[in-house]
């Protein structure tokens, strides 16, 4: 049994003019120990994807269908309590903006303990900080620290701390949004070395939400794009890399610099995203696609797939039989 | 001990600001037109009396040695003798002083705690019958003027259904009973202070209630609460652990404010209910033109602003620990 299974979930989010299809439509699994990762512009609703899967969607956010199987439980069905209990303990994040995800009056050490605490009462404080200790030590900060307030640590300390925090309580999956963002490129290169050891040590799934692609590039298995609350192509890193079947996974890589490869032009995307109030019939992409036909303005895309396992919601891609 | 060493040295600033202070005061009233003997000295007093007081206060001297005179008598508590009450400054004041900090530091704490709470509490429920009945009923309290309401409670529970004394901080009858002790005394001025405490709080929890209100809307929307929501903290924890001490922050600086100028501040109150404190002396020594009692008073405001100031900045540094170093 997969870790997680994700089918055909769409959240919306009730705005002034109607509701706002933030996530529409998708589906994926996840196996345990294994990582995925979600690339997309500011927008496509794969931070949406990560809050809905906590259960911590804003008060304005419905799930309006679909399914989260989690170890085998439908988080969608289970009552606040529950999902409460199921938060960190299981599912566990590492946020986006790391710069102020801790408590500034509160001493880092004790808001990492306080994560183990809440699940676990009987461990008692002294206890959860000897195991702080270990977290501490395990991510590589040193354990003189854990008395010191946020404000005390460097950019990549606190994500670090942040990381320790989220295997508190030993979770079978971590949720990554955006966790390097905001540090520079060395320190990020630390930071995800990081994340990848813990991750085969202990076996976690991870789900890595970014828009930087090379970052998921480097992290993941598997990759999906998204694009206008939809995923539009999903599949094995190297399929997704070495040949693109969606015509806005070729335009996000060819604006992307690569080091390795032969020397491109960078290619902006030229356009806006559609208004996600109203969608389109048909393809999302439509008016920013390169490679468009009339036919992709009037059908509703379906899933195609390329090859084993990589798969695009692209309807020339249906048609060229790619 | 980074909190120690963060008092030490706002110890050391405020003692330089009150020299400052002290000396621009010293100059304010030298330098200001006219006789300085005819402003600290009772024209009604003897010849030989005002001689020995003019000497004591160094008027005779140059002006140096008045400086030095002058900072002599403060540090030995000598203020020149009230015009109005023909007794030393320093008593006038020492009597009325604690009466004034025991109603007004009991009615700040009180509506901040309370306002504190509130305003918690709103937000917590922003947008619903909660928190609509909360703000309303804050702005509607802190907007009263305070003298109607302390008459309309004086009318209606001092003299209507007498349940309160209407003036006043000490019954006669209890303080000369030689019986007494002074759990009764104390009781007795609890009971008298009731009214005026209720106006106090009124009046401004408020403003606190208001906000605390604003501070944790903003607070919730920070990412650090965010996480504590992810961590599967329960909602109230969520709310008193990590919202509300960061939301409190701007509170106490408003409480600062509040206890800085209560002691001027409170003469309306004061003397609506006859409460022998010194806000009601201030406004009385300045329009009696008793220039011994004004030049200590200016004193006193000066170190009460100074101490409210410390009270406020080690207690900020307590609770926000960005603040120590």
């Amino acid at each position: 049994m997969a870790l997680l299974e994700v089918e055909d979930l769409c959240i919306d989010y009730k705005t002034k003019n109607g509701y706002l299809k933030a996530v529409d439509g998708v589906s994926f699994s996840l196996e345990r120990g294994a990582s995925l990762g979600f690339v997309g512009e500011s927008g496509c609703g794969k931070t949406t994807i990560g809050m809905g899967l906590m259960g911590m969607l804003p008060p304005n956010g419905v799930v309006r269908r679909g399914r989260i199987l989690f170890e085998g439980e439908d988080l969608l069905r289970v009552s606040a309590e529950e999902m409460r209990r199921v938060r960190w303990r299981k599912i566990a994040m590492i946020f986006q903006a790391a710069m102020n995800a801790l408590n500034p009056v509160q001493r880092v050490g004790e808001q990492v303990a306080e994560a183990m605490l809440v699940h676990n009462p009987s461990l008692g404080k002294e206890k959860a900080l000897k195991a702080v200790e270990e977290l501490f030590e395990l991510v590589g900060l040193q354990t003189d620290r854990i008395r010191d307030y946020p404000h005390q640590y460097s950019g990549g300390m606190k994500q670090r701390a942040i990381i320790a925090m989220s295997l508190a309580c030993r979770p079978s999956l971590i949720i990554a949004d955006e966790p390097t963002t905001a540090l520079d490129v060395i320190v990020q290169d630390q930071i995800l070395a990081e994340i990848r050891a813990l991750q085969k040590e202990f076996n976690i799934g991870i789900i890595f939400i970014s828009h930087d692609i090379s970052i998921v590039a480097d992290m993941c298995h598997d990759i999906g794009i998204m694009y206008a609350g939809q995923l539009v192509e999903y599949g094995p890193r190297e399929d997704v890399f070495d040949s693109p079947a969606h015509p806005y996974t070729r335009a996000l890589l060819s604006s992307f610099p690569t080091l390795t490869g032969k020397r491109t032009d960078l290619v902006p995307i030229a356009g806006e995203t559609p208004d996600l109030v109203h969608p389109p019939e048909g393809c999302r992409f439509y008016d920013r696609c390169q490679e468009q036909i009339p036919a992709c303005r009037e059908k509703v895309s379906r899933w195609v797939a390329i090859s084993p396992g990589h798969k695009a919601l692209c309807c020339r891609c249906e048609m060229d039989g790619r | 001990m980074e909190l120690r060493r963060y008092i030490l040295k706002r110890l050391v600033q405020i003692t330089i600001i009150f020299f400052v202070i002290l000396t621009v005061l010293f100059l304010l009233f030298r330098l200001a037109p006219g006789d300085p003997v005819s402003r600290m000295v009772d024209p009604d007093m003897t010849p030989e009396d005002a001689e020995q007081l003019i000497h004591q206060l160094g008027l005779d001297k140059p002006l140096g040695i008045q400086y030095l005179v002058y900072l002599k008598n403060f540090f030995t508590g000598h203020f020149g003798i009230s015009f109005h009450y023909g007794e030393p400054v320093v008593d006038v004041i020492w009597n009325r002083l604690p009466n004034t900090i025991l109603l007004f530091t009991t009615s700040i704490i009180l509506s901040a705690l309370v306002g504190i709470f509130l305003g918690k509490i709103a937000s917590w429920h922003k947008g619903e019958k909660t928190d609509s009945v909360m703000t309303i009923g804050a702005l509607v309290t802190h907007t009263l003027f305070l003298p109607w309401l302390a008459l309309i409670l004086i009318w209606v529970f001092g003299y209507k259904l007498g349940w309160f004394p209407i003036n006043g901080m000490i019954s006669e009858e209890v303080w000369l009973d030689p019986d007494a002790g002074f759990i009764a005394k104390g009781l007795d001025i609890g009971y008298h202070m009731i009214l005026p405490l209720t106006t106090l709080f009124l009046i401004h929890f408020g403003a606190y209630l208001l906000i605390m209100r604003s501070s944790m809307l903003e607070t919730l929307k920070e990412d650090y609460i965010l996480t504590a929501r992810a961590k599967g903290l329960e909602e109230k924890d969520i709310r008193d652990r990590h919202a509300a001490p960061n939301a409190a922050l701007p509170v106490v600086t408003s409480v600062g404010l509040s206890l800085a100028f209560s002691i001027n501040g409170g003469a309306l109150t004061e003397t609506v209910f006859t409460w022998p404190g010194i806000g009601r002396e201030l406004v009385f020594s300045v329009s009696q033109n008793d220039y011994p009692l004004a030049q200590a008073s200016f004193l006193l405001i000066a170190i009460v602003v100074l101490i409210s100031n410390l009270v406020v900045d080690v207690l900020y540094a307590y609770l926000d620990p960005r603040i120590r170093y």
